[in-house]
């Protein structure tokens, strides 16, 4: 059996690099998204990101407030109901981050085109919209002057318009469970991590739960990333805090508002890294950080019945250690 | 009055949400109009999200997003966003949607991504002001058969020009639309703290249809930035009934909607 299993400091060094188009997520704003990836990312101080992002999370909003992205290609930058992401705000406004908008579908369509190997993909969302003809990058980076051109349909002779594949460096996607070769299950929404884990050249998984492989042999059919995409498997717990992973724990209100606020000034953003990002190393001084109490309080989701078919294949902190250990390729 | 303008905005869009349609259902207040009219009038409403959460009924409150616990807790499929945007919405399929504005014009063409200080350019130019972007927004506004566009009444945000279409509406009216191939019919009606604003058959140009119980027609007209016509048909919104107040409650039990005016 191959074991992926890597520690996250690993996992950072050894698949992120400076300049690189980097892709996550998972849910949107509030569901789950490698935020824990984005933390090691500041961390290691990553800079220059080219960043395809979906739709904003806390990690993108952390990652701009630490100034390491110069260019953003995204469908949504707001936290939902939580507000508008104040890192992300700051760098764009400033001009220190450069925006190519889409459409949740169109970004979507993208990934897949990039999944297929197709030249481009039509689409039927996007145009007779401003997002057809103003382009964040400078036109003249793009073959064609229109972001998102009109082709004649072959087979209609009627207008159409396409969009360009998008194929990540690497992605770092998290997911309910996987097991150490790296097939994973997703809970709630999956959003786009079918199509997001098929475009990317490499794929990290943070997973909040190892199992052992009988699970996905008892459910082959939800396992939507299977372990021949996968380079590595990182295992983090309440790997999406503050942000919600379904059938774990639901979205911290408190702290949510709290790591935004932060990001809104340079100050806040190192105060926060201090307290939240170099504060520990290891998932236990992790756990710590966020605390007990909290944490306890946050797993009492209305969602934790969707994780009781899989508890007994679930590893203990212990098996997982020694696996990663002696893992990693 | 013991309710908010708010909640009769939300009460006034989903009255508009019928029973056995196909709604998507997105962020913030827009949520809870349509699981207003699910439990008011519409028991059979099918309904989604845009993360392809599906038949659910929020627990808690007022969902913090669309894949949030709140609706992912009971819902009866889960899909993804290329399911529930793409068959669903932008292939023609969905009755009704509900989507959000910072900024619209007169034809209905929607900005949610940003405000600029100088004209519309082709070439990068930083926003004064960054927002939301479009979301799946633009897929509600080619998709859904119809779709209500739903905002709280400020003049800032009704304006003779939108700094950039994120979301296009009826374009430059008439039947500028028409040549683009969209499946859906386009905007439908526009719900506000004051008002109801729907777009006249031919000219698409959006005109006041009914007013708030508790505002005026010369209150909507000097609230609005371009020059807001008067439908001749024009009457006052019903005002809420018990029932509703009551339905709509049971579905906010956070009160988001009674916060603030």
């Amino acid at each position: 059996m191959a074991n992926k299993l890597i520690t996250i400091q690993d996992a950072v060094a050894e698949y992120t690099w400076d300049g690189m188009m980097y892709s996550h997520g998972a849910g949107i704003s509030v569901g789950c998204d490698s935020v824990s990836f984005g933390r090691e990312m500041v961390r290691q101080g990553r800079k220059h990101l080219h960043m395809l992002t979906h739709c904003c999370t806390q990690q993108l909003n952390l990652l701009c407030a630490a100034g390491a992205v110069d260019k953003l290609e995204i469908a949504f930058t707001g936290l939902e109901v939580y507000g508008f992401p104040n890192g992300l705000r700051r760098a764009v406004e400033s001009g220190k981050v450069q925006i190519e908008d889409y459409s949740n579908l169109t970004f979507g369509l993208r990934l897949l085109a990039g999944a297929m190997n197709w030249p481009f993909c039509p689409t039927i969302s996007g145009f007779a919209s401003d997002q057809e003809w103003r382009s964040g990058f400078k036109p003249d980076e793009y073959p064609c002057t229109t972001k998102i051109p009109e082709v004649t349909n072959p087979f209609t002779g009627k207008q159409a318009h396409v969009l360009a594949p998008l194929k990540p460096d690497m992605s770092a996607i998290h997911v309910t469970m996987a097991d150490p070769e790296g097939n994973a299950i997703m809970l709630g929404s999956e959003w786009c991590r079918f199509e997001l884990a098929r475009a990317s050249k490499k794929v990290v998984l943070q997973a909040e739960y190892i199992v052992d492989t009988d699970c996905m042999r008892q459910f082959p059919n939800l396992v939507r990333i299977p372990d021949f995409l996968v380079d590595a498997v990182v295992y983090a717990p309440f790997g999406a805090w503050p942000q919600c992973s379904t059938g774990l724990y639901d979205s911290d209100e408190e702290h949510y508002y709290y790591m935004n606020n932060c990001m809104k000034t340079d100050e806040g953003f190192m105060k926060y890294k201090a307290e939240y990002i170099d504060s520990y190393k290891t998932n236990s001084e992790f756990l710590a950080v966020i605390g007990s109490e909290r944490a306890g309080a946050l797993k009492k989701t209305a969602t934790a019945h969707l994780m009781d078919p899989y508890r007994k294949w679930i590893m203990s902190d212990e098996q997982i250690d020694e696996l990663t250990k002696k893992g990693g390729r | 009055m013991d309710y908010t303008k708010q909640e009769m905005m939300a009460i006034a869009a989903g009255r508009e949400i019928y029973d056995k349609e196909l709604a998507i259902l997105g962020v913030g207040l827009s949520m809870l109009a349509g699981y207003f009219a699910k439990k008011d009038h519409a028991p059979n409403l099918k309904d989604l999200t845009e993360s392809g959460i599906y038949g659910s009924t929020p627990v808690g409150g007022l969902p913090w997003g669309v894949e949030d616990n709140r609706i992912a807790a009971n819902a009866t499929s889960f899909t993804n966003m290329i399911d529930a945007l793409g068959p669903m919405v932008a292939s023609g399929r969905c009755d009704v949607g509900i989507i959000g504005a910072a900024q619209m014009d007169k034809f209905g063409n929607v900005n949610t991504t940003g405000m600029w200080a100088e004209p519309a350019n082709p070439r990068y130019v930083p926003p004064k002001t960054r927002l939301a972007g479009s979301g799946g927004a633009p897929e509600i506004a080619s998709g859904c058969k119809r779709y209500i566009i739903m905002a709280a009444h400020e003049k800032k945000r009704f304006v003779d020009k939108v700094d950039y279409i994120s979301s296009p509406g009826f374009l430059t009216g008439g039947t500028a639309r028409d040549g683009y191939g969209f499946p859906g019919g386009g905007p439908c009606m526009i719900v506000t703290t004051l008002c109801i604003m729907r777009p006249d058959p031919d000219t698409r140009e959006f005109m006041l249809s009914e007013y708030h119980p508790y505002t005026t027609i010369d209150e909507v007209v000097s609230n609005t930035g371009w020059a807001l016509k008067v439908s001749a048909n024009v009457k006052m919104t019903s005002e809420p009934s018990a029932k509703e107040l009551e339905n709509l409650r049971e579905v906010d039990t956070t009160g988001m909607l009674r916060k603030k005016e």
